[in-house]
């Protein structure tokens, strides 16, 4: 490349303050979580915490009893963590893990498999990419309704169970590259298309399916609109609405931001912790997935 | 075809049956807890005259076009940096970092650093001299306030979108610039940018689709204020359907709504086919 | 490898172990005797959670379930739950909410209950009954506390300035020059070289101290923000208080009292209206010392009492044109869902509730003023011991000298219209008189539906 002139050190100095903006947020959120709520306002200079406490976790994670809470500017209301991280859990893999493979059984349909009006249909799977939600969600509302489904992980997850139109479109467009040759040596050898799909193709595809797999786990754990419709009751809570909960529960006019950034760090640590362990995997496959 | 069974089932009945419900209820009055009431065309008629649902159509095009324009201008200037400079996994994994937290975390922590009076960004303005910005309250702030934290989160997914098209473009064509004694921003505007295109025409369609969409942000922010300046459409149309009981009307603006995506996904689409890459 | 047949079942198998779970949840699963029961202030359920306890003894046949969700979530919660039958059998109702819900045929009328039971509604403070009587004539509700609305003021700011507690509480106002009231404020705004209001080079455009802090620009109730100046200006809101049929937002009398309380932000007194509204609310401002005066209501005791950089104390509101102190008195009742399967129960709780044994216990945590007259004293009492004292909250209710929430089944339309129409006018990017024709579009909502 070329030699360290003017440009680059430009260029190094603009890398570094784009990375200081992305980074510091998350500092923030971390000095308020670890400050004194009641002590707050009257510091907003600070850029370290202020009367520096645990007691926002405390009270977020309901370790503290009501009075101390609204004590430290809480409302004595906490977030039933453990409860809704497992509902967060339950929800993403399940939705992952169906979605993922019946989009691929699709998508190999429409990739492989010859059958009439096949371009057809796929054409009218992908105009529904372009379905806004709050369309579909309207009348699936009702749906979920009519099916006595309110409040339960069922009317969560069976949306997106199925497929969505992103998933087929983008596993059809890597399955289409899959060396043919194999698949008729296959087929030579007496392999029906089940068992050409199960051990031929999803094997071979392991990285692209990998890929929307991680996609599809980081939206459907950060879904908020759906879930809030559907599932408001404690039981099938998951921690995005918790977290929007738990923010109209602070105290009227008192905002407690300290338990609130808390609150959002703790809802936002699995992901981060699955971050960590995934990261260069992440990265490397949401680069792969822009290119069809 | 048990291939296609299961997607099949899940695409006829949570995509197909809900669109043709939904367009059904347009033309419905239907307060969801009384049976739907057919009236013909009586929404539409209304939507025609409310000028609400116009001024949330501007307001939504106004953020996007800000979001959209700022966010890609961004990205592709990240994805050029990290080309250029670096192919470091952490900076990739920290530029990428906050779209793995969701909207409505994103909403709240930029509502808690930008208040006017105990937010840290105005303080940090203070410091350059610069007096306190009601990103929130001020009406001309509100939505470039709202775009803008979106930015801030989707920036990086985009950027390694970008950075991912970078990488298909073969670097002979690099040399062959750099023996023509090309400048880096003319080998950029030249080369790079047009090679570019196919992939940023494939960005376009998918984030300007999710930004036509934009509703937890508002939702948790501004909830459509001051003075409507924030009454996107699918806040709006939330807004009409569950707070006021005015679903057949919300059906109808999104059938709207839908209408107007298409029309603008199929021509961006058409964009993407008139040339799929200039390289061949 | 794994066969198609297996992933499958245990797709299935995980799909249904969580839907079973879900379905032991549920309304329908409840044991008889047993109700849900809302409510949306955090700082009520410790005083609601002990009516239930005491509740149950007396009526060891039926018991309280008690959920708090803040404002926002609380009522949209509440409609997803009467469009899902989920909803919970009582809950705390708020003038601006239940006439819809009535109208939309969703909470039960107790007429009858109250008739056989011999409810006596005497026991109430005055008016308070009749505001849970709707539209229709039915009785939707007993009430339980009431509000009305001060001046908080930061005693330290007053004192600086010199201003005693005597002429807070003996403040005049008039549309034309503010009165007495605006003097104070005008005194208690500092700008950032340390000069008041009053005195020479007072610089305007940068201000360390508002003399006068404000939440919103009140949408169509002005509860907090305008309802009294407006009142006390000699005007009301609708003919037919409080069931309007035809609102005077455009109204001179209404205009000029917008018009000067704009004026506020134009001296420099108060904040713009976008400063006003970003971000942290009027209290968190109010305890970081940036206003001196803000006014609000009863229920907000607790929260500036945790404010901790600040001592704030309570001044009346101001003395009008009319020639009297008028503030607006609302309060809070619990109502029952039509589609209870629980009706019995829930009667005896809402009956409960409004009975004076209840009221006490409420009057006891000193958090809001309890609807049961004779219940006063221990509120004031309690209220006493937080360091409050609270007699002008009480005096313009002992007086006579109160308004209603403007209560309507359209309430949601009328603050689509009317919010942002003030939000316009307060951010000065239209005029006072352009409410004349936002009254117009709200005049013409009223019609259209009834």
């Amino acid at each position: 490349m070329r030699k360290l002139g003017v440009g680059r050190t430009v260029a190094w100095v603009m890398l570094f303050i784009l990375l200081i903006v992305t980074l510091f947020p998350f500092y923030w959120m971390l000095r308020t979580a670890f400050s004194d709520n009641t002590q707050l306002p009257g510091h907003p200079n600070s850029l370290l915490p202020v009367e520096t406490t645990l007691g926002a976790f405390k009270r977020v994670l309901g370790l503290s009893t009501i009075e101390e809470a609204q004590a430290q500017g809480g409302s004595g209301a906490a977030v039933n963590f453990w409860l809704y991280l497992r509902n967060s859990l339950v929800v993403a893999t399940i939705t992952t893990v169906c979605q993922v493979f019946f989009s691929a059984m699709a998508a190999y349909a429409f990739a492989r498999l010859r059958w009439p009006g096949r371009d057809k249909v796929f054409a009218l799977f992908l105009a529904a990419l372009m379905v806004p939600p709050i369309f579909t969600t309207l009348p699936n509302f009702v749906l979920i309704k009519n099916l006595g489904l309110l409040n339960s992980f069922a009317g969560i997850i069976l949306p997106g169970a199925f497929m969505t139109p992103f998933a087929i479109f983008f596993l059809r467009q890597f399955f289409l590259g899959i060396n043919r040759e194999l698949e008729e040596a296959a087929m030579i050898d007496g392999a029906g298309h089940r068992r050409i799909f199960f051990g031929l193709i999803i094997p071979m595809s392991a990285a692209p399916i990998a890929t929307l797999a991680i996609l599809t786990y980081i939206n459907s754990w950060n879904d908020y609109f759906w879930p809030l419709l559907v599932g408001q009751q404690e039981n099938v809570r998951v921690l995005t609405v918790a977290l929007g909960v738990f923010r109209s529960q602070t105290p009227q006019g008192g905002p407690d931001w300290a338990g609130l950034m808390a609150a959002t760090l703790i809802a936002a640590l699995p992901m981060i912790i699955l971050f960590l362990a995934f990261a260069k995997r992440i990265t490397n496959s949401i680069g792969f997935s822009g290119i069809k | 075809m048990i291939f296609i069974a299961p997607a099949t089932l899940g695409f006829v009945v949570f995509y197909i049956w809900p669109t043709l419900r939904g367009a059904y209820l347009s033309f419905t009055e239907y307060s969801l807890l009384e049976a739907p009431k057919f009236n013909g065309l009586a929404n539409y008629e209304r939507m025609v005259q409310d000028s609400f649902f116009w001024n949330a159509l501007g307001v939504t095009v106004e953020y996007v076009v800000i979001n959209i324009g700022v966010q890609t201008v961004l990205a592709v200037g990240i994805a050029m940096l990290m080309y250029r400079l670096t192919k470091s996994i952490t900076v990739r994994a920290i530029v990428l970092a906050p779209y793995l937290v969701a909207n409505v975390v994103v909403a709240l922590v930029w509502y808690w650093m930008l208040d006017v009076q105990v937010g840290v960004v105005n303080t940090f303005l203070g410091w350059v001299g610069i007096d306190p910005v009601a990103f929130f309250g001020d009406s001309h702030w509100a939505i470039p306030t709202v775009a803008g934290i979106n930015v801030w989160r989707h920036m990086g997914y985009t950027a390694l979108l970008v950075f991912a098209g970078l990488q298909t473009i073969p670097s002979y064509v690099y040399e062959a610039a750099e023996v023509d004694g090309s400048t880096e921003w003319k080998t950029f505007w030249r080369i790079t940018l047009p090679l570019l295109r196919p992939v940023l025409v494939m960005v376009l369609v998918v984030t300007m689709i999710g930004s036509f969409q934009i509703f937890d942000t508002v939702a948790v922010t501004t909830q459509g204020g001051p003075i409507n300046a924030t009454r996107v459409i699918y806040y709006y149309i939330y807004e009409r359907a569950f707070t006021r009981f005015d679903f057949g009307y919300a059906s109808a603006m999104a059938l709207v709504l839908f209408a107007i995506l298409a029309v603008v996904s199929l021509l961006q689409l058409r964009l993407l086919r008139a040339k799929e890459s200039d390289l061949a | 490898m794994l066969t198609r047949r297996t992933l499958l079942k245990a797709g299935l198998a995980s799909l249904a172990v969580p839907a079973v779970a879900a379905c032991n949840n549920g309304a329908a699963a409840r044991a008889d005797g047993e109700i849900i029961y809302w409510l949306w202030d955090s700082a009520q359920l410790p005083m609601y959670t002990e009516c239930a306890k005491v509740f149950h003894e007396q009526n060891p046949q039926y018991s309280v379930k008690i959920e708090q969700y803040g404002w926002n979530d609380y009522w949209s919660k509440l409609v997803t739950g009467f469009i899902s039958d989920t909803a919970p059998d009582v809950f705390t109702g708020h003038s601006s909410k239940y006439p819809l819900f009535a109208d939309k045929g969703q909470v039960l009328p107790i007429d009858d209950y109250v008739a056989r039971d011999n409810v006596d509604l005497g026991i109430y403070q005055k008016g308070l009954a009749d505001r849970w009587i709707g539209a229709d004539g039915k009785r939707y509700g007993l009430p339980k506390d009431w509000d009305t609305e001060v001046y908080f003021y930061n005693s330290a700011f007053t004192e600086a300035a010199g201003i005693s507690a005597e002429q807070l509480n003996s403040m005049t106002w008039n549309p034309k020059d503010g009165g007495t009231f605006e003097q104070i404020v005008r005194r208690l705004t500092v700008d950032s070289k340390d000069r008041r209001g009053d005195q020479p080079g007072f610089d305007k455009d940068n201000i360390k101290v508002y003399g006068l802090g404000y939440a919103d620009a009140g949408g169509g109730d002005g509860q907090t923000s305008w309802s009294w100046y407006a009142a006390i200006n000699g005007w009301k809101y609708s003919e037919g208080e409080p069931w309007g049929t035809k609102f005077f937002y455009g109204d001179p009398k209404f205009t000029e009292t917008i018009g000067w309380w704009r004026g506020l932000i134009t001296k420099g007194y108060m904040p713009t209206y976008a400063q006003a509204k970003s971000g942290v609310d009027v209290t968190t401002s109010f305890g970081a010392g940036k206003y001196a005066i803000t006014p609000n209501g009863s229920w907000m005791l607790g929260t500036y009492g945790t404010l901790k950089q600040v001592k704030s104390k309570l001044a009346r509101l101001p003395i009008g044109p009319v020639g009297k102190r008028m503030s607006m008195m609302n309060g809070l009742a619990d109502t029952i869902w039509a589609g209870t399967t629980q009706r019995d129960a829930s009667w005896a709780w809402v009956k409960f509730l409004g009975s004076q044994t209840a009221q006490d216990i409420v009057a006891k945590a000193g958090v809001v003023f309890p609807a049961v007259a004779a219940s006063m004293p221990a509120a004031k009492a309690a209220f006493a011991k937080s360091g409050w004292d609270v007699t002008p909250f009480l005096e313009p209710v002992e007086a006579g000298d109160v308004f209603p929430y403007p209560a309507n089944p359209n309430a949601a339309d009328v603050t689509a219209v009317m919010t942002p129409a003030m939000e316009s006018v307060m951010s000065f990017e239209a005029e006072p008189s352009s409410l004349a024709k936002a009254n117009d579009d709200v005049n013409q909502i009223l019609s259209a539906n009834t």
